[in-house]
């Protein structure tokens, strides 16, 4: 026995000496991944130290969305002290100067005002800038020696996440010289790199496939966090918990009680100042590859093995997986895209999407798309989803809508009216809720039966703020859970769905646009869709 | 809305409900009706029902009238966060004639988002005479069915009391605020726990909820992953606390607060009592810990201080690891908590956190808000319990109850 050293403790023999022993080693030995003080506490785990490095740092999503985002979790304390925001981009600036600026944009967009001076004072200490040209090699080199100072100086110990808040195009050269200067390197005593890539995720599924494969080629999967901010509002997140942590709907949820699924992501503003953006996406790359699909998986999916990552995002494939690819015929008969002409949203008049600044005049850009989709499995073979999306609707609204099969035999047949199917609607903005449509009976002598709405607003029970989406995932990404995110077979998957369409359009003769006036509920063939079916889209 | 006129039978209370929320509902539909002559849009088609999404029964003991008010005023600010039905009960005149008067006021709530709204209604009840030590039988018939009952006990709870007795066994869950019982609230501490553990009872005490702030703070000391050995390795708490007179002479300030600080630490690091806390002549409250295989000193300090009696002016935990003493120390102004770190002596860290004091309408919300027993509060009264010297889990609560608070 060395000197100084206590005896061995006997080897555990019975059952009672074992569990005795693993009680003590327990309480001696703490499990260092784990502080057993934050049991209960508002995060059990708290982002480890790290540098937040942000890309396109002076472009409008950094000023508006990612800045404000990163403010509002420093000022509830969700970042460490050991926190840095390395900020990047071309145009020149001081460490000073970038503060100042960003501070401006906080003043603005921050969900909560106003500005706490002493929280923003402790963030602003650590705000670094650092000016580089995307293909200048020797500036990312200069980068790579900032951080691995700030590891030191600022104890942000090897920790990196790289947010690239930039255009897309410059993403691949981006992550190129990441990869160069080694910046991807995770190293063995600790020290995580993170990327987090905004959509949109490519233009078509060959070029989805090519940036994904550029992005793999420097950085792993697992490191990868694709950015759909629709995934980080509170009440799509709620939608699990809606479907999974409520017992009574799953029984009901598919093709023997479902007649059809309706999606809507209506926005009553125009294309504003992304003019030259719109241009080149549309509805159907705007919003149908990633909003509505995302949103469509979500109710669709199968209830996965647990909440990890893989395991939500496996099941979330599944229903992409089983989207037949739309044939041109397909398209023809189940896709309506339009776009909207001059006309008046919420009493203000409005220009047509050809008039908006930076649109051609002769544009052919759909600013509407619906169609009808269906997923050929066991769940939900032969219930028709019916999605829609456009801009200058007359009003904002997300919602998903389930019309559950009418009843067998109507019983009521003195009844003035035939009770509406049920429906159960899940809002997802403004005014998030849930409404459920059933029959009552109208008080009285006779049995008139009517429809009557049951709404349920979030409001009403919970008036605590809701984080923004963006605060909802930066804080996922700073904590390496990748949940909310979308993975490289996901988007694919979801391309593989959206490219036919795209490319049945470009075959078939010009559209007549303008197809609805702006204020209005999209094109009349949009409501030819679920009318072909005996069905109509719901009123919002 | 207005105040209804006073009703003195439990028939007449629900009476007057039923017509608030009819008028209620005719006023809503009268707007929806005039909103639709106009052109303008109502809400979403069909015809709604009026859907008040009660979520908790709250009765307050409220004891006299001033308490009453008080807590009225903290239930309508809340009202608008957990919609309830709430019954505020004091008693007046004990001698007078047997009899109660109650007045009934609904809250109609927009809700966020300006969409819809939320109802709560409350009924004040001032009981007279020998009805003050019935309340329970007016109480029950009034409760909203199928929803949780929280019991709000503002004052000095009387555990063993006859109105303890009829009101604990329809109560899920306790309200009590330790840190404003008399003395040093120790006894009545002890009191709850033995009513907690034969009732099965819920509590959900104000002292406890609002350490939220110092335990964010505590437990960032061992974020940093080389610290975090040391919390198997603590040889020293020690919470200093507010008092008006050195030494505390008379042992009558407030120590509630600065216990659970112990509590909490202890029950999250798996210690065990060895010796209860006992007085010292100094004024200062000791007791010894034990975790893995090494004494824990637990020292609860008065400080003559600006704070209010009983407040926790500073939490200090050392430990010694391989021979390297850590001291981590935390103290609180109105809006931040302060954080440093002596590592062998040196400070390695400074923080300040920002995290005002929680209101009554905060400490209210949360002690409502949550649909099971909060386990870490759990836990933590418990090793309160212990260290108050109490024979915790040795009662005749179920093994299902045992394991939830050990």
């Amino acid at each position: 026995m060395s000197p100084g050293r206590a005896p061995a403790p006997p080897p555990a023999e019975t059952a009672r000496q074992l569990r005795e022993a693993t009680a003590a080693r327990r309480r001696t030995q703490p499990d260092s991944d784990v502080n057993p003080l934050r049991a209960g506490l508002r995060l059990e785990r708290v982002p480890d130290p790290c540098a937040f490095v942000l890309f396109g740092a002076t472009g409008d999503l950094a000023h508006r969305k990612v800045v404000p985002a990163i403010y509002q979790l420093w000022r509830t304390n969700l970042l460490p002290p050991e926190f840095s925001l390395v900020a990047v981009a071309r145009r020149p600036y001081t460490n000073e100067s970038f503060a100042a600026e960003v501070r401006a944009s906080v003043e603005k967009y921050s969900r909560v005002q106003p500005i706490d001076e002493t929280a923003w004072a402790e963030l602003a200490k650590r705000i670094v800038y650092h000016q580089v040209d995307f293909g200048d090699d020797a500036g990312f080199d200069r980068l790579g020696e900032k951080l691995d100072e700030l590891d030191t100086k600022r104890g942000t110990a090897g920790n990196r996440l790289f947010y690239l808040a930039t255009h897309p195009s410059q993403v691949t050269e981006i992550v190129r010289q990441m990869g160069r200067v080694g910046l991807d390197h995770e190293l063995r005593g600790g020290g995580w790199r993170r990327l987090v890539v905004e959509k949109p995720f490519g233009r078509d599924f060959e070029s989805a496939r090519h940036l994904n494969h550029e992005v793999n080629k420097v950085f792993r999967e697992s490191q990868v966090y694709r950015i759909d901010h629709y995934l980080g509002k509170e009440t799509v997140r709620n939608l699990l918990v809606f479907r999974f942590g409520n017992g009574i709907f799953e029984p009901v949820w598919n093709r023997s009680y479902v007649d059809h699924v309706q999606i809507t992501v209506a926005e009553s503003i125009g294309v504003e100042a992304r003019g030259a953006f719109y241009e080149e996406t549309g509805a159907s790359r705007d919003i149908l590859q990633n909003h509505l699909l995302q949103l469509m998986t979500l109710v669709a999916m199968e209830p996965p093995s647990s909440f990890g990552a893989d395991a939500l995002r496996d099941q979330k494939l599944g229903v992409l997986r089983a989207v037949a690819a739309p044939t041109p015929d397909d398209v023809r008969r189940n896709v309506v895209r339009g776009q909207y002409g001059p006309g008046w949203v919420e009493g203000e008049p409005a220009l047509g999407y050809r008039g908006e600044p930076d649109v051609d005049p002769e544009s052919e850009t759909e600013t509407y798309v619906a169609g009808k989709f269906e997923i050929d499995d066991w769940r939900w073979s032969g219930v028709p989803f019916y999605l829609r999306a456009g801009k200058r609707l007359p009003k904002r609204a997300t919602e998903i809508a389930i019309q559950f099969k009418d009843v067998p035999l109507r019983l009521f047949r003195e009844s003035a009216g035939d009770p509406a199917p049920n429906v159960l609607a899940m809002r997802i903005q403004p005014d998030e809720g849930i409404m459920l449509r059933f029959a009552a009976k109208v008080p009285g002598l006779g049995l008139d039966v009517r429809t009557v709405n049951m709404d349920f607003a979030y409001g009403t029970s919970f008036v605590v703020d809701s984080p923004d989406a963006y605060e909802t995932l930066i804080l996922d990404a700073l904590l390496g859970d990748a949940s909310l995110f979308m993975r490289a077979d996901e988007v694919e998957a979801a391309w593989s769905v959206v490219t036919p369409i795209i490319n049945a359009w470009a075959e078939m003769p010009a559209p007549h646009f303008p197809s609805y006036a702006a204020g209005s509920w999209g094109p009349e063939a949009a409501d030819e869709l679920p009318e072909r079916d005996g069905r109509r889209w719901r009123r919002i | 809305m207005p105040l209804l006129p006073v009703a003195r039978s439990v028939p007449e209370i629900e009476g007057q409900l039923g017509r608030l929320w009819a008028k209620a509902e005719a006023a809503r539909a009268r707007t929806e009706a005039a909103l639709a002559a106009a052109g303008e849009p109502s809400d979403a088609g069909g015809n709604h029902v009026a859907a008040r999404t009660s979520v908790l029964n709250l009765v307050v003991l409220a004891g006299d009238e001033p308490t009453a008010e008080r807590c009225a005023e903290t239930i309508a600010a809340t009202a608008h966060r957990h919609p309830s039905r709430s019954l505020i009960l004091s008693a007046v005149d004990p001698d007078g004639p047997a009899g109660f008067e109650a007045r009934i006021e609904g809250f109609s709530l927009a809700a966020a988002g300006g969409r819809g709204t939320a109802g709560a209604e409350t009924i004040r009840i001032a009981a007279r005479g020998e009805t003050g030590m019935h309340l329970a039988s007016i109480i029950v018939p009034l409760l909203v069915h199928d929803l949780p009952v929280a019991l709000w006990w503002p004052m000095d709870p009387a555990f063993g009391s006859h109105r303890a007795e009829r009101l604990l066994p329809i109560a899920d869950r306790l309200i009590v605020d330790g840190s404003a019982w008399s003395g040093s609230g120790l006894d009545i501490l002890a009191q709850m726990a033995r009513a907690a553990e034969e009732r099965r009872l819920v509590v959900a005490d104000w002292a406890l909820l609002r350490q939220a702030r110092w335990r964010e703070a505590v437990a960032s000391v061992y974020d940093l992953p080389d610290l975090r050995p040391h919390l198997g390795a603590v040889r020293r708490i020690e919470v200093e606390y507010a008092t008006d007179r050195p030494g505390d002479p008379a042992g009558d300030t407030n120590v509630v607060r600065p216990l659970y600080h112990v509590a909490w630490l202890a029950s999250r690091l798996g210690m065990t009592v060895v010796s209860p806390l006992r007085r010292e002549d100094d004024g200062r409250r000791v007791a010894t810990l034990r975790q893995a295989g090494h004494d824990v000193e637990v020292i609860l300090r008065p400080a003559v201080s600006d704070l209010g009696p009983g407040s926790t002016v500073g939490v200090e935990i050392a430990s010694r690891l391989r021979g390297a003493e850590l001291i981590g120390r935390v103290s609180a102004g109105d809006r931040s908590v302060e954080v440093s770190i002596l590592d062998n002596g040196r400070e390695r860290v400074r923080r300040s956190y920002l995290g005002p004091r929680l209101t009554d309408v905060d400490l209210l919300g949360r002690a409502v808000e949550e649909g099971a027993p909060d386990p870490v509060a759990v836990q933590a009264l418990a090793a309160a319990y212990r260290l108050l010297g109490v024979d915790w889990g040795s009662h005749k609560g179920t093994d299902r109850h045992r394991r939830d608070y050990d």
